[in-house]
C-alpha cells in the first residue's frame, strides 16, 4: 500500500485501469484458448502490451476527470446511449473517416505535416494491426505438418486457410510489416525534416515530448527491417541478437505509450464527439452578445460552460449580477479591456495622458534586439 | 526562455490604428501566415481609436482550464502556449472563456492558435513582432525597469470581473496600478446593465 500511497495514484483511474487491464487479459486468455496457442516468443511483447494498456488507461481514466473532459465525455455517451444516436452514427461514422483515418484536418493545417503524419499514423495502424492479434495468440501461422510447403493460418485456434509458401499471399503475409517499417521510417523521417525547418516548432519541441517518440519509432522500424535483412540476405545471422534488440525497442516504446505524446492517440476521437455536440448545437442556436447584440455562442455551450465555470470556481464572473462574463463575444471582451482602461485615465481619449513617444528613447545598450 | 526581467506593456490609448502589428503578427514562426493580434475599432462612428490586443499570458489561465484536452500549457517563464496540435480538438471553450478574448479556433484546422509571445523570437533575444514594428509604441516590450523611465502610467497585471481576480505577465499601463482593473460589462452597455 505504501507503493501506492507514495505513487499518489488516483482510486478511480486505478480501477479502471485495472479492469481494462482484466479485461483485455481475460481477452488474450480467450482468444489464445487459455493461453494454448500464445507463441514463446512473444511474451515479452504481451506483458509489455498489458503495462501499456494498464498505463494508458489509467491516464484515460484521470484525463476524463478533469471537469471540462467529463463534460464532453458524458454528453458524447448519453448521446450515444439515447435515441439520437440512430441519427448520429451515420455522421460519427464519417467524421471517424475524414478527421481520424484520413486526418485531413491536419492537411488543412499543413500538407507537410500530413503527408508525414499519415506515413506515420497508417504505418503504425498497420504494424499493430498485424503485431497484437499475434502477441494475443489470436493468430498464429504454422507449417503444415503432411505439406511442408505450405503455411497454415489459426484464427482463435481454429483452422482459417493455409498457402504455398511461394504464393503472393505468402509475399504479403511475410512482408506486411516491412512495408508499415518503411512506412514508419518515411514519416518519422519527414517529421524530423519538418521540425528542422519550422522556426516554431524548433522553439517550442521538447526532446523528450516531441523526438524522443521518433526516435523510438524509428529505432522499431530499422530493427524489424533488419530481421528482415539477416533473414533475406545473411543467411540468419545475428538474427537472435536482432530480434532481442527489436524487442527491446518496442518494449521501450510500448512502456512509453502512457506517458509521453503518443498518448494522443486515445484522446483523439473526442474530437467525433465535440463535432457531434457542435452540430446539436447549431440545431439549437447562437446566442446573442450582451455587449455587441450579435449572435456568437451555442446554447448548448452556453450552458455547459457556465456549469463549468461554477465547478472551476469561477462563478463570481458576472457584472451586476445579470451579466455573466461568457454572455459577452470576443470582441466585447476585448474592448471592454480598452474602455476599462481609458475609464482608468480619467475618461476619455487624452493624447497627452503618456509622455510622447520619442521624448525619452531606451537608453539601455543592452537592450533586447528588434 | 524569455528572459524575466522583460516584461509586455499595452497601452491601447497609444494606438493609431496603423495595422503594421497584423502584418508583422503573420511573420510569427510559430503561426506563420495567420495573424494572431486583435486590433478592433472602438466605435467606429464615434472615435478613431482602436485597440491592439495580445494575449495577457494569466498565471493561472481560464483557457488551459477549461480545455478538455489539456492541450494549453504555461511554460516556467510564465508564458502561455497555444494549444499542442496533437491534442487540440477544436472545441472552442479556450475562445469563448477567455476572459480577454484572445484565442481564436480555425474551424477544418480543428486547432486553437493564439499569441505566444513569437516564442521563437522571444526565447532567442528578440523582441515579439508587433512590439518590434508598433510606431506609437501601444505595445512595447522592453526591460521592467525601463518602463518608468518610459511613462508616466504604470504597469497593472491585476485584473477583476466581478468577483474573479485575474492576474497576468502582460501588463496594461494606468495611472493607479495598485487598485485591480475592474472589467465592468456596464462601460460597454449604452445606459449601464
Amino acid at each position: 500500500m505504501s507503493v501506492f500511497a507514495e505513487l499518489d495514484l488516483e482510486p478511480r483511474p486505478l480501477l479502471g485501469a485495472a479492469l481494462a487491464t482484466l479485461a483485455l487479459g481475460g481477452a488474450v486468455a480467450l482468444g489464445s484458448r487459455g493461453g494454448r496457442w500464445l507463441d514463446p516468443a512473444l511474451l515479452g511483447y504481451l506483458l509489455a502490451t498489458l503495462f501499456a494498456c494498464f498505463g494508458v488507461a489509467y491516464r484515460y481514466f484521470s484525463w476524463i476527470e478533469r471537469p471540462a473532459t467529463r463534460m464532453y465525455f458524458w454528453h458524447t455517451l448519453r448521446t450515444l446511449l439515447s435515441p439520437k444516436a440512430l441519427k448520429a452514427l451515420p455522421r460519427m461514422a464519417v467524421l471517424t473517416l475524414d478527421q481520424i483515418f484520413l486526418q485531413r484536418f491536419i492537411e488543412k493545417r499543413s500538407l507537410k505535416r500530413w503527408g508525414a503524419h499519415a506515413l506515420l499514423a497508417w504505418g503504425c495502424m498497420l504494424g499493430f494491426a498485424v503485431t497484437l492479434p499475434l502477441v494475443f495468440g489470436w493468430v498464429r501461422f504454422t507449417s503444415d505438418g503432411l505439406n511442408p510447403d505450405r503455411y497454415q493460418a489459426w484464427l482463435f485456434g481454429i483452422p482459417a486457410g493455409s498457402f504455398p509458401l511461394g504464393s503472393f499471399q505468402a509475399f504479403v503475409s511475410f512482408h506486411v510489416l516491412d512495408l508499415a517499417a518503411a512506412m514508419v521510417i518515411a514519416g518519422c523521417a519527414l517529421s524530423l525534416i519538418r521540425r528542422k525547418q519550422d522556426e516554431g516548432d524548433a522553439a517550442t519541441q521538447r526532446f523528450d515530448l516531441d523526438l524522443l517518440p521518433l526516435v523510438l519509432l524509428i529505432a522499431v522500424s530499422t530493427t524489424g527491417l533488419m530481421l528482415t535483412a539477416s533473414e533475406k540476405w545473411l543467411q540468419g545471422r545475428n538474427f537472435g541478437t536482432l530480434a532481442y534488440l527489436h524487442e527491446l525497442t518496442v518494449i521501450l516504446l510500448l512502456l512509453g505509450l502512457p506517458f509521453g505524446k503518443l498518448f494522443h492517440i486515445v484522446q483523439r476521437p473526442a474530437q467525433v464527439g465535440v463535432a457531434i455536440y457542435k452540430a446539436e448545437g447549431e440545431a439549437e442556436g447562437r446566442l446573442a452578445c450582451k455587449g455587441c447584440g450579435a449572435g456568437f455562442i451555442r446554447a448548448n455551450q452556453r450552458r455547459d460552460l457556465e456549469a463549468l465555470w461554477k465547478v472551476l470556481e469561477l462563478d463570481g464572473a458576472r457584472h451586476g449580477g445579470t451579466v455573466h462574463h461568457l454572455d459577452l463575444c470576443p470582441m466585447c471582451k476585448r474592448r471592454l479591456v480598452a474602455k476599462a482602461q481609458g475609464a482608468r485615465l480619467h475618461g476619455a481619449f487624452d493624447p497627452f495622458a503618456t509622455i510622447p513617444v520619442y521624448a525619452e528613447p531606451i537608453s539601455d545598450p543592452i537592450s533586447m534586439k528588434s | 526562455m524569455v528572459p524575466q526581467d522583460y516584461g509586455f506593456f499595452i497601452d491601447p490609448q497609444r494606438c493609431i490604428g496603423c495595422r503594421s502589428c497584423v502584418g508583422a503578427c503573420a511573420e510569427c514562426g510559430t503561426h506563420r501566415g495567420r495573424s494572431m493580434i486583435h486590433l478592433d475599432e472602438m466605435d467606429r462612428f464615434d472615435s478613431p481609436q482602436t485597440v491592439p490586443t495580445v494575449c495577457m499570458h494569466c498565471e493561472d489561465p481560464i483557457c488551459a482550464q477549461v480545455c478538455p484536452s489539456d492541450a494549453i500549457k504555461r511554460s516556467e517563464d510564465g508564458v502561455v502556449h497555444a494549444a499542442q496540435k496533437p491534442r487540440c480538438i477544436g472545441c472552442q471553450n479556450c475562445e469563448l472563456s477567455c476572459p480577454f478574448g484572445v484565442p481564436i479556433v480555425f474551424s477544418g484546422l480543428e486547432q486553437m492558435l493564439k499569441c505566444d509571445l513569437c516564442y521563437d523570437r522571444t526565447s532567442v533575444g528578440h523582441k515579439p513582432m508587433c512590439a518590434t514594428v508598433c510606431p506609437s509604441q501601444a505595445l512595447l516590450f522592453v526591460r521592467k525597469d525601463e518602463v518608468a523611465n518610459l511613462r508616466h502610467n504604470k504597469p497593472l497585471r491585476d485584473f477583476l470581473i466581478g468577483s474573479v481576480r485575474v492576474k497576468t505577465r502582460n501588463a496594461i499601463m494606468v495611472p493607479d496600478p495598485d487598485t485591480p482593473l475592474h472589467l465592468d460589462a456596464a462601460l460597454l452597455i449604452d445606459g449601464g446593465l
